[in-house]
């Protein structure tokens, strides 16, 4: 630096290198920026031409040629902008040499000419007169920021909802108590869930006594999705066997359902439950058994954090699919978008909350189940699963399991396996157990692919698994958990199978029905229904009772040997699973709520 | 010469856009439904035991030359060149990671959460500068920091600034510092790290306000030399903080000054402390009134800014990812055709119950209060002492480096006759 050979060529060419490249650095930024700019409005995957070819082949799906000129489009739109990224990549990095030469040139310019330091107008100010203005600038400089501080304190004070905190205001809407519900019990009422609820509310008060029911008490009723453990075994007596909807034979009541829904009946004492839901309304409804007057209806549309729309659904899974349960002290709902709610038996809103939007192709379906006073939920979604379990008198989480497993459809099972009772669940891969009170994986097995939806059985010892592509797979249970057969001759995608003494019933939703020795997996018999069936089967009172979609109910005896007792006719449609009551059968039609019995 | 600066302007400016073309989006993953499962994303693997020591013994070299060259040679020459390197190897081979300014906050928050050890490389390039600026003044300023040799090598036309914008923009930095190590002690965000201008164009990745915000430093850069280093970089308060007490420093002329003035207007930087030798006009009681009166003026602006900074914690605290979050579930936004906000989604679908994250953010809220307290009294003492510094006049015959502000890039010495004998 010291020695400075001024050289004129030398200068004059690194100035025409500096104006060239120059140059192109301008020409090379504005063709990315235009390129960059297109790109970013150009959405390969939604250009107009596909929509609307895509839009010609939905009215005409069988138009091959369409479908030709649908992928040829998509190709050219993919292959434009691929070039197009192309393009900028390739100018990127031209663009940067061209600017590494033009600092190279400026700097050396900078190295090779002479600076001759200036003295006048050195700016060789007083330093108190400096000194002064750098005193005053600084309290400037502070007092800005106190004002920029107290401005942005003001706005966010503003902007949060309350006087307090908006995290204080937050945990105290969860302390506020529920009033608004009430009823009378002998007049529907709607009681509602505002949008003030926040999903935080606690009982407060109970005059119930909040022991679990006993096992005898669980099986005198019918607490959830497939019964009792939600094995598919009722262990009510005396259920009848014939009927017919259209005369009105052995029908004692019917009673319409205000919304749809594909969950099945539950039943405590002389109370009915159910849920419905369609886009902008959910609802909890209770019968009166006996009647079948609707006693109660609670509206749950606008609980605390519900989403603000619902999720896209199938029309064969719908909003309202899972099962409600209940503990004989409160009942549990949940919807398609995860809202759930608990509710006593007057229908007044215990607390409610979200799961958060279950990522579901076909719809959130898993039924809830009990296992003493804890609500045990399977939210097995596409990218995280996980089985939870909530006190079911304030809804906190007592305990949470990650699965490392794909999404499912399936619901959980708890029975006692022999020396204490496991939390049964299944998505592909694996049939795992967990300890209920826990959340402890016991034991796994890999037996299971595809989108499951069949929930397990269980009996004496066995565990059976089920799926359409998959296989039935029968799981011995000892000191470890091994599998002791499989087959895959009847498969079904919905319904579940259902387990007996020595044998295992499988119901494909193509309606063919086959029983299975439990230990060894010989077919024992099959009958072919003819029929579409998704409810599941249900064992009561030595019987087997298959609804079909039209609503035919098939009742075989449950036995190795074939035998049909009866078939009988709802009258409506069904897909539901039907609930048990001494003497009864409750199931829900397309439309209405049925009461078989005398 | 008019016609180049115009050119320098828009290069800069059209410039912005070229690292921010590079990261645009490709198509969203495909949901296939087929059973195809998607391949484990592989990522890097951590960089090996050797290289990391590596970088650690280039930081150690490079401070040790750039020292040697400023202290012994006072070679200009050789601190850019050195510079050069260090930009190369610190900026474009080690993309700006690790550095020193960044590590604030990773000793912040191994200082003050139990769950997070420092690195001890990580230590080290922390620690090393401070050291060596204490030693020799700010060297690593002059040719080892990537950051500061970037923007050295694009102050083609540094213009001396008025002392007015220079007090007011010099506050900054100890915000930015007490902002970055608030946030990383209650483990909300290294925002040193998240707004570093310059590694967007080290990884030429980035987002497009992150190039927006280098362009501007850099273009600014230009005609005002370092601004990151003079009004933003909180490592540079402590590195000011170290060097005032140096043991060694640049000084500009090898012997005695001449008084000749060629060195007066060479320093980009304004850190040349021209001589002093008048006399503050008030009287020698006035003067001890005064300090008086600024001695008990800095614990009030200590209790003042304490007062501001719990009045903003609130706002403070809506950075923490979790705060933020029950705020978001309170007020339930929603992006248009979207039922409700990522973030949100997010949090339901983990199944941690509402009631825990409130209490969390609650927790956290209450670490801000303390926190912005602590920060608040931070600035107003930063206040308080630069007004009593501001005051003093200290008296001085020649031309010196500052040794808080001078960043030691030599040049100044390149102007001075004087030989040592």
């Amino acid at each position: 630096m010291k020695k400075h050979i001024p050289d004129i060529i030398l200068t004059k060419f690194l100035r025409l290198m500096a104006f060239i490249s120059g140059v192109f650095s301008i020409l090379l930024c504005i063709l990315i920026i235009i390129n960059f700019v297109q790109l970013k409005r150009t959405d390969p995957l939604n250009t107009p031409a596909l929509t609307y070819l895509q839009e010609q082949l939905s009215k005409d799906p069988g138009n091959t040629a369409l479908q030709q000129e649908i992928r040829q489009v998509d190709l050219l739109a993919r292959k434009a902008f691929f070039t197009s990224q192309w393009q900028i990549r390739t100018g990127a990095y031209l663009l940067a040499i061209s600017l590494i030469l033009l600092v190279i040139c400026l700097k050396s310019l900078e190295m090779t000419t002479p600076k001759i330091p200036s003295m006048i107008g050195t700016g060789h100010t007083d330093s108190l007169e400096r000194r002064k203005t750098e005193r005053r600038w600084v309290v400037i400089a502070g007092m800005v920021l106190v004002v920029i501080s107290l401005t942005l304190a003001w706005f966010t004070h503003r902007m949060l909802t309350g006087s307090s905190s908006a995290i204080t205001s937050l945990v105290n809407q969860g302390s506020e108590k529920d009033t608004s519900a009430k009823s009378n019990g002998t007049t529907p009422t709607v009681t509602s869930s505002s949008a003030d609820s926040t999903g935080l509310t606690k009982e407060t008060s109970s005059t119930e006594s909040e022991a679990p029911p006993a096992q005898n008490e669980i099986r005198a009723n019918f607490p959830g999705f497939r019964g009792p453990g939600g094995n598919g075994v009722a262990f009510q007596k005396n259920i009848p066997v014939s009927w017919d909807g259209a005369s009105g034979k052995n029908i004692k009541w019917k009673t319409e359902i205000p919304l749809p829904g594909y969950n099945s009946p539950i039943v405590w004492k002389d109370k009915i439950f159910l849920s419905g839901a369609k886009e902008n309304q959910r609802a909890a409804y209770c019968f009166d058994a006996n009647s079948g007057k609707l006693l109660w209806t609670t509206d749950l549309s606008k609980i605390q954090g519900s989403p603000a729309q619902m999720p896209k659904v199938t029309a064969e899974t719908g909003l309202a699919a899972p099962t409600m349960t209940t503990d004989g002290h409160r009942v549990y709902v949940i919807f398609a978008n995860g809202d759930l709610a608990a509710l006593d038996f007057e229908g007044k809103t215990i607390w409610t909350k979200n799961l958060g939007l279950p990522k579901n192709h076909y719809g959130h379906s898993s039924s809830l189940i009990m296992y003493r006073d804890l609500l045990i939920i399977q939210y097995d979604q596409n990218g995280s699963a996980n089985v939870m379990a909530l006190a079911g008198k304030t809804g906190d989480k007592v305990w949470g399991t990650s699965r490392n497993v794909k999404i499912s459809w399936a619901s959980p099972v708890v029975v006692n396996t022999g020396n204490m009772t496991e939390l049964i669940l299944v998505a592909e891969p694996d049939v795992i157990s967990y300890d209920p009170a826990t959340g402890k994986e016991l034991w796994k097995l890999d037996c299971i692919s595809g989108e499951v939806g069949p929930s397990v059985a269980y009996a004496n010892g066995m565990v059976f698994s089920i799926n359409e592509y998959s296989k039935l797979a029968a799981i011995k249970l000892g000191p470890s958990a091994t599998l002791a057969w499989e087959n895959n001759d009847y498969l079904s995608d919905v319904p579940s199978p259902v387990a007996f003494n020595d044998f295992v019933i499988v119901v494909t939703s193509y309606g063919a029905v086959v029983c299975y020795d439990a230990a060894s997996g010989k077919q024992q018999w099959l009958k072919e229904l003819e029929k579409s069936v998704y409810s599941s089967p249900m064992i009561a009172d030595g019987k087997i009772f298959i609804m079909d979609k039209q609503g035919t109910m098939h009742i075989l005896k449950a036995d190795k040997t074939l035998a049909v007792v009866g078939e009988s006719a709802l009258g409506e449609g069904s897909v539901c699973t039907p609930a048990f009551g001494d003497g009864r059968i409750y199931i829900r039609g397309n439309k209405h709520l049925f009461c078989i019995g005398k | 010469m008019k016609l180049r600066r115009l050119v320098i302007l828009i290069l800069f400016m059209s410039g912005l856009f070229l690292p921010a073309a590079m990261s645009i989006q490709r198509f969203p993953k495909p949901e296939f439904e087929s059973g195809y499962t998607e391949p484990v994303t592989q990522f890097p693997l951590p960089r090996g035991e050797f290289l990391i020591w590596m970088d650690v013994a280039v930081l150690l070299l490079t401070i040790s030359l750039a020292s040697w060259l400023v202290i012994k040679r006072r070679s200009r020459l050789g601190v850019f060149w050195l510079s050069l390197f260090s930009l190369a190897y610190f900026g474009f081979y080690r993309q700006g990671c690790v550095c020193s300014i960044g590590a604030i906050q990773n000793v912040t928050l191994g200082l003050f959460s139990g769950n997070f050890t420092i690195p001890l490389v990580v230590l080290l390039f922390f620690l090393i500068p401070l050291v060596f600026t204490l030693l020799f003044g700010r060297t690593f300023c002059a040719a080892v920091c990537p950051f500061g040799a970037f923007q050295d090598l694009v102050a083609f036309k540094p213009m001396r600034i008025g002392a007015w914008l220079n007090a007011f923009l010099g506050m900054i930095p100890y915000l930015y510092l007490g902002l970055a190590v608030l946030f990383a002690a209650t483990a909300t965000d290294f925002i040193i790290c998240r707004y570093d201008p310059f590694v967007g164009i080290f990884r030429l990745n980035g987002s497009f306000g992150m190039f927006i915000f280098a362009g501007v430093l850099l273009l600014a850069g230009v005609f005002i030399a370092r601004p990151y280093c003079r009004f933003l970089c909180p490592y540079g308060v402590l590195l000011n903080w170290m060097s005032r007490f140096s043991w060694k420093h640049l000084t500009i002329t090898p012997a005695e000054c001449i008084q000749c003035r060629l060195c007066e207007n060479t320093c980009p930087y304004d850190a040349i402390d021209f001589p002093q030798t008048k006399k503050d006009p008030a009287s020698h009681r006035k003067q001890i009134n005064r300090m008086i009166l600024l001695g008990l003026l800095v614990p009030v602006l200590v209790l003042a800014g304490a007062w501001t900074g719990s009045q903003v914690h609130r706002t403070l605290a809506g950075v923490n990812s979790k705060v933020r979050l029950v705020r978001l579930l309170q007020t339930g936004p929603t992006i248009k055709g979207q039922d409700e906000l990522p973030e949100i989604t997010a949090f339901r679908s983990s199944g941690v119950p509402q009631e825990q994250l409130v209490a969390e953010a609650g927790r956290i809220e209450q670490e801000f209060l303390r926190g912005s307290r602590i920060f608040g009294g931070f600035i107003g003492l930063v206040f308080g002492l630069t007004l009593i510094g501001l005051f003093r006049t200290p008296y001085r015959t020649d031309y010196v480096a500052n040794r808080a502000t001078c960043l030691s890039c030599s040049r100044c010495v390149d102007y001075c006759p004087v030989i040592k004998k």
